[in-house]
């Protein structure tokens, strides 16, 4: 599996998405299951899937699908 | 009323605009004008975190109309149930809220138009059948999803007062910049917008939150002064390892709504400590405008757990289990708050906005706790907060005390058993605590329902939600 798909189950469970939710452009509050409380779980969900640990400003950047796949890359998580 | 001080300002942090003296002034009379236009009757005001949503709430006061901050993502049933039942002029802020808010069918009796100043409105084709009392300014919904959501009637008097309290208690100067990390239409979030515009001191208005770069972006670039958080703000940002020595602008960290772990106190007082601010637990509710004490931030780490003295004006007791009143130190029963800040009354419909003060001065907190010799109030729970199993009372709030290592607990009461709720426990962990609660408290087993839950329901504001737990018990 790629990167851009383990991220994108990782989302579709942490945020408990629906079938045939475009992921890959959800934004941080762009809709109802990304609030706060979406964004600390979906955090969890990305240090446990990935084994990281995320700093305080990467959990703060995150506004994207598409920030935190870069984020991970940068991290040197393996494809 | 006019809530607003000369130096007073607003920075919106989406436009990098700031609306100050005159101009502020001149912008709040526009919104003034444009309701007196309109019948008679409250403003119901759809309140997201926005310039505009500030203009229309602080218009509507100078204007000498009651209005009711509302959440934006209200359920649209509700909203209408409000709707029929309190019969506003007008309701405000439409186009108001983010993912999720929807403000539903215009409502029968309703036009929409689209005010020049006001925005895109409903606005009351016919009189409504009562008119609001002349002292009542501010309306919010009681907490609660579930349930029969009523409004907290506030008089003007005592809006303006808690915020001169509040800016009294935590020296809220012309210098200092609060940004808007909580919802408006929430108490706490509504006091830290009174008592600094009260005050003269800016107020950065941003939306999105403590977890939103948006909102950090903002502190930094306007030097933001202050922190506002509920005890789940505090969790999430222990969890993300925040740290305020990133933000050096900021020196007051302020905590109210719902009981923050002793540890999570005294971690966030070292740490706001040691970049040379001041962390304060306050105590308040909605019924009381919101505020009602504050603890010193010299007084920690020595008093952890007390909520502090009452602020400027008012005072505290205890009426005990007897039913006897008593300001007497170490006395345990339910507090009691006097002061001018304390609402009139609730409202069900719209005869209800018609009353006076129905309260004199005096508010039943529904919490239990006692005051220390200097008048430091010390919580333990909610009154009304109590289990039965076979017959015995159990304190629910003790119950959770017990658990805390275990996480987010919740313990409701259920047909003669408490059921709590665990997050994320397996079933044999959930077995296990039901066998320490029934030793510990002598009782047997059988009477504790330990259940797992993958996540505790929040209410907007990021209490728990306890009805909608009851519910499913």
């Amino acid at each position: 599996m790629t990167l851009n798909d383990r991220l994108r189950a990782v989302f579709v469970d942490a945020l408990e998405l629906p079938e045939g939710t475009d992921v890959e452009n959800l934004n941080y509050r762009g809709i109802e299951q990304w609030d706060s409380l979406g964004h600390m779980t979906l955090v969890a969900a990305i240090e446990d899937e990935f084994d990281v640990q995320l700093e305080t400003d990467q959990v703060i950047d995150m506004s994207s699908f598409k920030v935190a796949l870069d984020m991970l890359r940068g991290l040197s998580v393996d494809e | 009323m006019n809530l607003i001080a000369p130096s007073a300002r607003l920075i919106d942090a989406a436009t990098g605009e700031i609306l100050a003296g005159a101009e502020l002034s001149a912008a709040v009379d526009r919104t003034a004008e444009a309701y007196a236009a309109l019948p008679p009757g409250v403003v119901f005001a759809r309140a997201g975190t926005s310039v505009p949503t500030v203009l229309r709430y602080a218009g509507a006061l100078r204007a000498g109309r009651a209005v009711a901050l509302l959440d934006p993502a209200l359920d649209p049933a509700v909203l209408a149930d409000f709707i029929g039942r309190f019969e506003p002029a007008v309701v405000v802020g439409l186009a108001e809220g983010g993912a999720g808010a929807d403000s539903g069918e215009r409502p029968k009796s309703y036009q929409q138009v689209d005010d020049e100043v006001l925005g895109p409105v409903w606005r009351r084709e016919v009189p409504p059948a009562d008119e609001p009392h002349p002292e009542l300014a501010v309306l919010l919904a009681t907490s609660g999803s579930t349930g029969d959501p009523k409004f907290v009637r506030l008089s003007s008097s005592a809006v303006s007062s808690n915020a001169a309290a509040i800016a009294e208690a935590l020296a809220i100067g012309p210098d200092e910049i609060a940004p808007t990390s909580l919802p408006l239409y929430y108490s706490f979030g509504m006091s830290v917008l009174n008592s600094h515009l009260a005050a003269g001191a800016t107020v950065l208005v941003v939306d999105g939150g403590v977890l939103a770069r948006e909102f950090w972006q903002a502190v930094q670039t306007y030097g933001a002064t202050s922190l506002a958080g509920v005890p789940y703000n505090y969790e999430m940002l222990h969890r993300i390892r925040w740290s305020p020595a990133k933000y050096p602008s900021i020196r007051t960290l302020t905590q109210a709504g719902g009981k923050l772990r002793d540890e999570m106190i005294l971690a966030f007082h070292e740490k706001i400590s040691a970049a040379g601010g001041r962390f304060h637990v306050m105590w308040g509710c909605t019924e009381a405008g919101p505020r009602m004490s504050t603890l010193p931030a010299d007084a920690l780490p020595a008093r952890v757990g007390s909520v502090g003295p009452a602020l400027a004006g008012g005072s505290f007791s205890v009426v005990n289990a007897e039913g006897a009143e008593t300001a007497a130190p170490g006395v345990i029963g339910e507090l009691v708050y006097r002061g001018p800040n304390v609402m009139m009354g609730y409202a069900e419909n719209s005869a209800d906005l018609t009353r006076g003060d129905d309260q004199g001065g005096v508010l039943r907190t529904g919490d239990l706790g006692h005051l220390d010799e200097d008048g430091f109030v010390w919580l333990r729970g909610r009154i009304k907060r109590f289990g039965k199993i076979f017959g015995i009372r159990v304190n629910l709030h003790d119950i959770e005390e017990m658990l805390r290592d275990q996480g987010p607990v919740v313990a409701v009461s259920g047909p003669d058993k408490v059921v709590v709720f665990v997050e994320g426990i397996d079933e044999n962990a959930a077995r296990d605590l039901a066998g320490r609660l029934a030793e510990r408290l002598k009782l047997h087993r059988s009477g504790f329902d330990v259940r797992t839950i993958e996540r505790l329901p929040q209410l907007p504001n990021g209490k728990i939600d306890y009805r909608s737990l009851e519910a499913q018990v």
